[in-house]
């Protein structure tokens, strides 16, 4: 654990105060950490690997402790620093930065503060002090209750507060909402669906003054409204079921934490617990049982399911953006914060410096979210069954992971082999590579039609795996699901020798698969091209090779390992090359000539068409023999080497060559005996690492061509075809091993969730949100602007999560119990009283009404921190049971009703509009929780809206239909459902033609509309009237007026004969026009307003 | 909420009811009737998006040093790269040939584009900060690498206003294969959701969701009437509520759009001649499909639409969103999306001459990023964000053009370097809009496309 050296926090206190130390401080974090940040600390800093010279330059102790040379400063001596005369360049053994020279004006720089005693700077800048704070750093306190002229409205202290507020402006509230309105809105905002109709009837019938509250109580028994509320959390918690981002791979488990959410809503969890649970769930004490664990390890997810950047190719940077996804949502639910803004610089409106953020970052650092940091990286998971199981778990992953190792040290071992091997060859290489070349000149021409000896259709083989195809133009489909695919066809020729061999495709670059005829290799199929089907070149007949037959019967097999690719027919003609014309040769054939391997043949032929002309390249000698061209360019070091030599034929410079890298490869294996061992070792060995090479350079430029990550003696791709028949069955036997221990796995629910780190520790601050350039070290604590400058220190055995969730959860806490307050009456009354309600800092907006939302907040905690005590508190006031009636002098002088002086009208949302028509339809299904998506866990999911999308077709309330991120559902999205990757406590209320072509069009209203009219006519209790009036009761909460019903019927009557110059039958006309009714009723904006 | 008052209502309604319905009236707009700042260049943008990146030292940006020194390790030190697959100095495999008066360089990928060069301003040194699709592709758009933010065409609608009520103001075409970093690439952030883009798949058989009707005209037509009458009572009872008025126009445009779009995705009124131009005759699909988008680009402008940003259209099952990304087989792959796209651009370029449309249009072409000049792996190229090359041409560009340079060997951008708040700056600029005033105030803070940045590229204009 880094611990932050003692006399440094001492100067870090007196920079504050003494301006003498201030001015030193600045000096040094305005001109010289961007410097030690630019040119040093990548190689001299904590997170150095290797940590260059011991030295290291990220702290004040370090520069005076200095590295294996001694002290890099002399405090006030520039002459005498290390540092300066390595940045001056003055010295040959000590010039930095090894990059180049920094420039004159950024030496004098470095210069000038060591002659200033070189001053060291500050964590960042002090919180404000008390007297300046901002109002929601303050914790509320109790408001004076105001005098007001109208008591008589005041049915609750809150109230008041909104009245004082509106008579100071010569403001009166609106009269109440009729039971109606009032019932509706109340079972919308609590449930998420419209009232029935035996629901209004039965508040209307209720005419004592407890009628309301009553309602009220009920709606929050009911299990839907854990449903509607857990959603609005949901916003909050940035839900979603899968990653998003560039790897967008399904969180398959995600649902646990969804319904865990549901079920704390729905039996009012004391908010205090809830918070607690999400963030340490883990490490909550007691009782210990199993449901309880599990229960609270799923409530972690809040930190696990957020988007994260899985392809992310720098593992620190990969961690460090989780945690910065973690901190900010975490801030923003809880204490409506933007402290994501701190990661790079002092947030620049609010009092939380860089340092606060890193302290809280080492909180999140110190917890694990992840099991790895890979492309593509794997979150962790809880497995949720009793410890015994869980090892016995652990113990066949363990198993599965010693398989996989055992087979990559087989593959390594084995690709070792092969690749020492060729090395030994290098010559005939060089002589097959180079007839390949040759060859590649000659251009065969396909067969002339009618020429073919023999014509063979893909699907005529005699043996094989594959399908044949049933007409031209159908594919040959593998059958089973693992190749190698094959298909193996018998021809005769009456006389041997050397014949061609045509192929007609179906499409250009399709792939073609390995050919053998009689039991040899002659051609290796060539992959597909990416992108073919943009090839200009339609399919057509292209030419195999010439190759040598037997007369009589030959067989011709055609293999590929996993895609067998589509091919028409192959026909067999007479070879046209005239009399003593030399066949070309394939690669495949030229391997087997030379008695090399073809992998590294076609390696070899890339390399050298790659490397041609090049005057540096070792092979330069090579590459222009024969053209003529001198070798006085040549300026590779291995040039030397072949200073004297005049080679006779190509066969004696590729026996030199030979020669030479023999003598590399000897020479080596003599300087490093150990390193020769298994090909795993010599990645490690690679050229860019600092490893003395052979003394002679020519030699080590040759020996690196052999050595080379990407060069012509790689393993190549299908390396694995060459091995050992006993190694290949070894390998077989592995995997097979494998698959069997895979399908084995003991299954137990997941669940997303964070745990304790393996590191516990403290982070450096990242000087401009890089990890390549670390400050001073921060303790982990909690914001200071609140907390104070004097915190308990967390210990170095625990992350600290839990001390955060008490923090956040203390009784004077100045903002948790604000910002839930204020979310849940944004959701009553369409705003927030901080309108901005993810934002209390300066940047969010001012509360409308401070002593209201203070008030509220002190009676949350006062009353357990109940979020069903609230609901009861804002919906039985006088305030909430306002009508939205329009009032023409109010709207001009608080024209955006922010006193409210009326109930504001609100567009439902997505969900409520999606479940209200099934509702309505009585085609709902009230299943709850549980997932529907098909996908395994982690498995890729479509970026596409389309393509392999979730079935979102189901009855199920909407809460429960998976979010997929960057692909969401179409309904959803219409009506302004927020972007996952974010924390979004407030949503938007958009009017949009695509909402309105979604109600007349969409295939969610038509199917649910059929079943609401079905249902209205298999009313045999009600005659046409009475159905309208049912159906206006269901949808709207009213009754239908007489000038309605009159015109639905007219517009029923007039659909049904509209469609009597069609088939359908008269019953169907009748459902088909009461269906359009149904339509018109739902698309209404009267259904999609809430009054 | 119901943040307008009815003095800013009435406003607007004189400019016209119908322009404000599909404009919708916005919950938190909180803003003026949209007008540009000064006179405009252009009206409308058609940018076609070269996903994946495409490789600049193989198409607008030659360097000869690539071949002298193929094969050998580059002499600069290199930043990592997305796979750190880096190998040596790899050449352009096709040759350049200068085009027209101008004499621009374009490869042999482009022969079409080169016949068009004179109208051309090839940018070489665009940067950006980010070498992974999904956050560049986020950045081009929207100057921020993270989801949230509202893409350019969604700043354009909300500067603007649309010139067509029936029509979306930001339009994306394609065949439903979109960008790594999702459809937010295209999405409208904390704008208002009307400035969104809207998908139009040319292809499919609705080519926008739900716009088929599913019931005979005068069938609709009564039951648009009965839901208006059912409306406009609500309306008398809920005094005038301007979002309710909105809402109830959006049936009536929404019933346009039905007829609308069709009628825009229908080619049967062009001729066989404009069809080849673009290429729409072409055998492969890929092309056809590409000319289909070209063709369609120029219809969505000459009906006012703002915004139309073109996508790839990737081969069947192969490249999804991404195609122009080669790690392996440059030279295949280039070949073949260059193949698609390139007489389908320099055809809508001569079409929207042909038309007079083209003053009134910026066309842009351009990827997130470019590709290195060093081989990755075999026969690949990996992403190249330090120095890449795009182009504009139409209204307020001066064609014929080369601006900024990277160095010898293509790069790091070294002369006029620019970001992409400069290039954005520069479509609003032309657009009459500066981009330091076109705002729009979220959680508190003014936020602008160009941050804190952005200089418009004086070099370019005309």
């Amino acid at each position: 654990m880094r611990r932050f050296p003692v006399h440094v926090v001492g100067l870090l206190v007196l920079a504050g105060r003494a301006s003498a130390q201030n001015e030193g401080a600045d000096f040094f974090e305005k001109n010289v950490r961007p410097l030690l940040a630019q040119h040093c600390l990548a190689c001299h800093s904590v997170a150095s690997r290797p940590l260059m010279g011991g030295l290291r330059l990220d702290s004040r102790e370090g520069v005076e402790r200095g590295g294996s040379r001694g002290p890099a400063i002399v405090g006030g001596k520039p002459e005498a620093s290390l540092l300066i005369r390595a940045v001056r360049q003055v010295d040959d053994k000590l010039r930095m930065p090894p990059t180049g020279k920094l420039k004159d004006a950024e030496i004098a720089i470095l210069a000038q503060w060591v002659e200033r005693g070189a001053p060291w700077g500050a964590a960042g800048t002090p919180p404000p002090a008390e007297s300046q704070k901002f109002w929601s750093f303050i914790p509320p306190q109790e408001p004076r209750l105001p005098d007001v002229k109208n008591r008589a409205w005041v049915k609750s202290p809150l109230d008041a507060f909104l009245l004082a507020a509106l008579e100071a402006k010569g403001l009166t509230p609106a009269p109440p909402a009729d039971k109606r309105t009032l019932i509706r809105r109340a079972t919308f905002d609590l449930t998420g669906l419209p009232p029935t109709p035996d629901d209004v009837r039965t508040f209307l019938d209720d005419r004592t003054p407890e009628a309301f509250s009553r309602v009220v109580d009920r709606l929050l028994a009911s299990p839907r409204y854990g449903e509607r509320w857990g959603r609005h959390w949901l916003d909050v918690a940035r839900y979603a079921d899968s990653n998003g981002l560039d790897e967008n791979l399904v969180y398959k488990n995600a649902f646990r934490y969804r319904d865990y959410v549901v079920q704390t809503f729905n039996p009012d969890k004391p908010y205090d617990q809830f918070i607690p649970e999400q963030l340490a769930g883990d490490l909550l004490p007691g009782p210990g049982d199993l449901a309880t664990s599990f229960e609270r390890w799923t409530a972690t997810g809040f930190l696990a399911l957020g988007a994260k950047m899985l392809a992310e190719d720098d593992p620190v940077k990969m961690e460090m953006d989780i945690v910065d996804e973690q901190l900010d949502t975490a801030a923003r639910a809880f204490m409506g914060l933007t402290v994501g803004c701190a990661r790079c610089h002092d947030h620049k409106f609010d009092p939380i410096p860089t340092a606060d953020y890193y302290s809280l970052a080492g909180i999140f650092k110190s917890s694990r979210t992840m099991e790895n940091f890979k492309v593509v990286a794997k979150w962790h998971e809880y497995v949720l069954a009793p410890q015994e199981d869980r090892d016995r778990l652990q113990a066949h992953e363990d198993k599965i992971e010693a398989k996989k190792r055992e087979s990559s040290r087989l593959v390594q071992a084995e690709n070792a082999k092969l690749v020492a091997q060729a090395r030994q060859a290098a010559g005939a290489y060089l002589l097959a590579a180079g007839d390949v070349e040759r060859y590649d000149q000659v251009h065969l021409q396909p067969a002339p039609a009618g020429s073919g000896l023999a014509v063979r259709e893909s699907g005529s083989f005699e043996r094989g795996n594959i399908s044949r195809p049933p007409q031209k133009g159908q594919r040959n489909i593998p059958v089973g699901q693992k190749g190698p695919f094959f298909a193996e066809y018998d021809f005769t020729v009456a006389a041997a020798g050397d014949y061609q061999i045509d192929v007609l495709e179906e499409e250009k670059g399709g792939g073609t698969a390995d050919l053998w005829i009689n039991g040899v290799l002659v051609k290796r199929g060539a992959e597909p091209i990416e992108n073919r089907a943009a090839s200009p070149d339609a399919g057509g007949w292209s030419v195999a090779g010439i190759f040598p037959l037997a007369a009589g019967k030959n067989i011709l097999r055609l293999e590929h390992k996993n895609r067998f690719p589509y091919f028409e027919k192959f026909l067999v003609a007479p070879n046209p090359l005239p009399q003593g014309v030399p066949a070309p040769k394939t690669p495949a054939q030229l391997a087997r000539q030379y008695g090399i391997n073809p992998g590294f043949l076609e390696q070899w032929v890339d390399h050298l068409r790659r490397s041609k002309g090049a005057p540096h390249s070792v092979l330069y000698a090579w590459n222009v023999y024969g053209s003529g061209q001198s070798l006085a360019e040549w300026s590779s070091p291995a040039a030397k080497l072949f200073q004297d030599f005049r080679p006779a034929n190509r066969q004696e410079l590729a026996a030199r060559y030979q020669d030479l890298f023999r003598e590399s490869v000897r020479q080596w294996q003599a300087l490093h005996p150990d390193r020769e061992v298994a090909y795993e070792k010599e990645e490690r060995y690679k050229k860019d690492e600092k490893e003395p090479g052979l003394p002679d350079a020519g030699l080590e430029a040759l020996r690196q061509l052999l050595y080379e990550k990407f060069g012509p003696f790689r393993p190549p791709a299908d390396s694995r075809q060459y091995f050992s028949a006993e190694t290949r069955q070894e390998l077989a036997k592995l995997e097979k091993e494998q698959k069997a221990l895979e399908e084995a796995t003991p299954e137990f629910p997941q669940a997303m969730g964070v745990r304790e780190g393996d590191q516990i520790a403290d982070l450096p601050i990242h000087i401009r949100g890089s990890h390549w350039t670390l400050g001073p070290v921060t303790p982990r604590r909690f914001l200071r602007v609140i907390a104070g400058e004097n915190q308990p220190a967390i210990g170095n055995q625990e992350s600290g999560r839990l001390q955060l969730a008490q923090w956040l959860t203390r009784k004077d806490h100045p903002l948790t119990s604000r910002v839930m307050v204020n979310r849940i009456w944004r959701w009553h009354f369409g705003r927030g009283i901080v309108p901005s309600p993810d934002n209390f800092g300066r940047l969010g907006e001012a509360p409308t009404n401070q002593p209201l939302l203070d008030w509220l907040s002190l009676r949350f905690i006062e009353r357990g921190w109940s979020i069903k005590a609230m609901h009861r508190l804002v919906m039985l006031s006088s305030a909430y049971q306002m009508s939205t009636r329009y009032d023409g002098r109010a709207v001009e002088i608080d024209p955006e009703n922010t006193l409210l002086w009326r109930m504001n009208r609100r567009r439902l949302e997505a969900e409520a509009i999606r479940d209200g028509i099934m509702a309505v339809a009585g085609d709902l299904d009230f299943t709850p929780g549980g997932s529907i998506l098909t996908y395994k866990d982690r498995q890729y999911v479509s970026n596409t809206e389309k393509r392999g999308a979730p079935d979102y077709d189901r009855n199920i309330r909407a809460v429960y239909l998976p979010i997929v991120r960057s692909s969401m559902y179409e309904v959803f999205q219409a009506f302004d459902l927020p972007d996952s990757s974010m924390s979004n406590g407030d949503r938007d209320s958009t009017v949009v033609a695509p909402q309105a072509l979604f109600m007349m069009n969409g295939s969610v209203v038509l199917k649910h509309t059929r079943k609401m009219a079905e249902g209205l006519l298999a009313r045999t209790d009600l005659d046409d009237p009475g159905r309208i009036h049912h159906a206006y009761e269901r949808a709207l909460g009213r009754p239908a007026a007489p000038g309605e019903i009159d015109r639905a019927l007219t517009f029923i009557a007039g659909v049904e004969r509209a469609m009597e110059n069609r088939k359908a039958e008269a019953a169907e006309r009748r459902v088909f026009a009461w269906q359009s009714f149904c339509k018109a009723l739902l698309a209404s904006n009267e259904f999609i307003y809430l009054n | 909420m119901f943040l307008r008052t009815r003095r800013e209502i009435l406003a607007q309604a004189s400019s016209g009811f119908g322009l404000m319905a599909l404009a919708g009236l916005m919950a938190r707009e909180g803003r003026a009737a949209p007008a540009p700042h000064f006179k405009p260049r252009v009206k409308n943008v058609i940018f076609c998006y070269m996903s994946g990146g495409v490789s600049h030292i193989d198409s607008f940006d030659p360097k000869p040093r690539l071949s002298k020194e193929a094969g050998q390790p580059m002499p600069v030190p290199i930043d990592r790269t997305m796979f750190n697959e880096n190998g040596n100095i790899m050449p352009s495999p096709w040759e350049f040939k200068n085009y027209g008066q101008s004499g621009i360089p374009v490869s042999a990928l482009f022969p079409h584009l080169g016949a068009v060069a004179d109208d051309l301003a090839v940018i070489r040194s665009m940067t950006v900060k980010f070498m992974e699709h999904a956050q560049a592709n986020n950045y081009y758009h929207s100057g921020s690498p993270l989801t949230g933010f509202p893409s350019l065409g969604a700043w354009v609608n909300y500067g603007l206003g649309t010139l067509n009520e029936n029509l979306p103001g930001f339009v994306v075409l394609g065949s439903g294969e979109i960008p790594l970093g999702g459809i937010n690439v295209f999405g409208s952030g904390f704008l208002p959701a009307v400035h969104q883009g809207s998908f139009l798949y040319p292809e499919r058989d609705q080519p926008l969701e739900n716009i088929t009707p599913q019931e005979p005209d005068a069938r609709q037509r009564k039951r648009l009437d009965f839901i208006a009458h059912a409306d406009r009572d609500f309306l008398a009872r809920a005094d005038q509520d301007d979002q309710i008025e909105t809402a109830i126009k959006n049936y009536e445009t929404a019933y346009r759009m039905q007829s609308a779009v069709p009628e825009l995705v229908d080619l049967r009124g062009e001729s066989e001649a404009t069809k080849k131009l673009y290429g729409l005759d072409s055998p492969n699909p890929g092309k056809a499909a590409y000319a289909r988008q070209c063709l369609l680009a120029r219809r969505l402008v000459e009906r006012g639409v703002r915004f139309v940003e073109l996508t790839v259209v990737p081969p069947k099952g192969l490249g999804g969103g991404n195609s122009w990304d080669q790690h392996t087989k440059l030279k295949e792959g280039h070949e073949s999306n260059a193949f698609h796209v390139d007489q389908p651009i320099a055809g809508l370029i001569q079409d929207l001459k042909v038309r007079g449309l083209f003053q009134d249009t910026l066309v842009i072409w351009s990827g997130e990023f470019g590709r290195s000049p060093f081989v990755q792996g075999k026969d690949g190229r990996d992403h190249n964000p330090s120095g890449f090359s795009l182009w504009l041409a139409g209204g307020g560009i001066k064609g014929g053009t080369i601006f900024g340079a990277t160095d010898e060997y293509g790069y790091r951008a070294v002369e006029n370097v620019l970001t992409v708040y400069d290039l954005h700056a520069t479509i609003l600029h032309l657009l009459g809009l500066d981009h330091e005033k076109l705002t729009y105030r979220f959680g508190g803070r003014d936020f602008r496309l160009t941050d804190v940045h952005g200089q418009v590229i004086r070099g370019i204009l005309a």
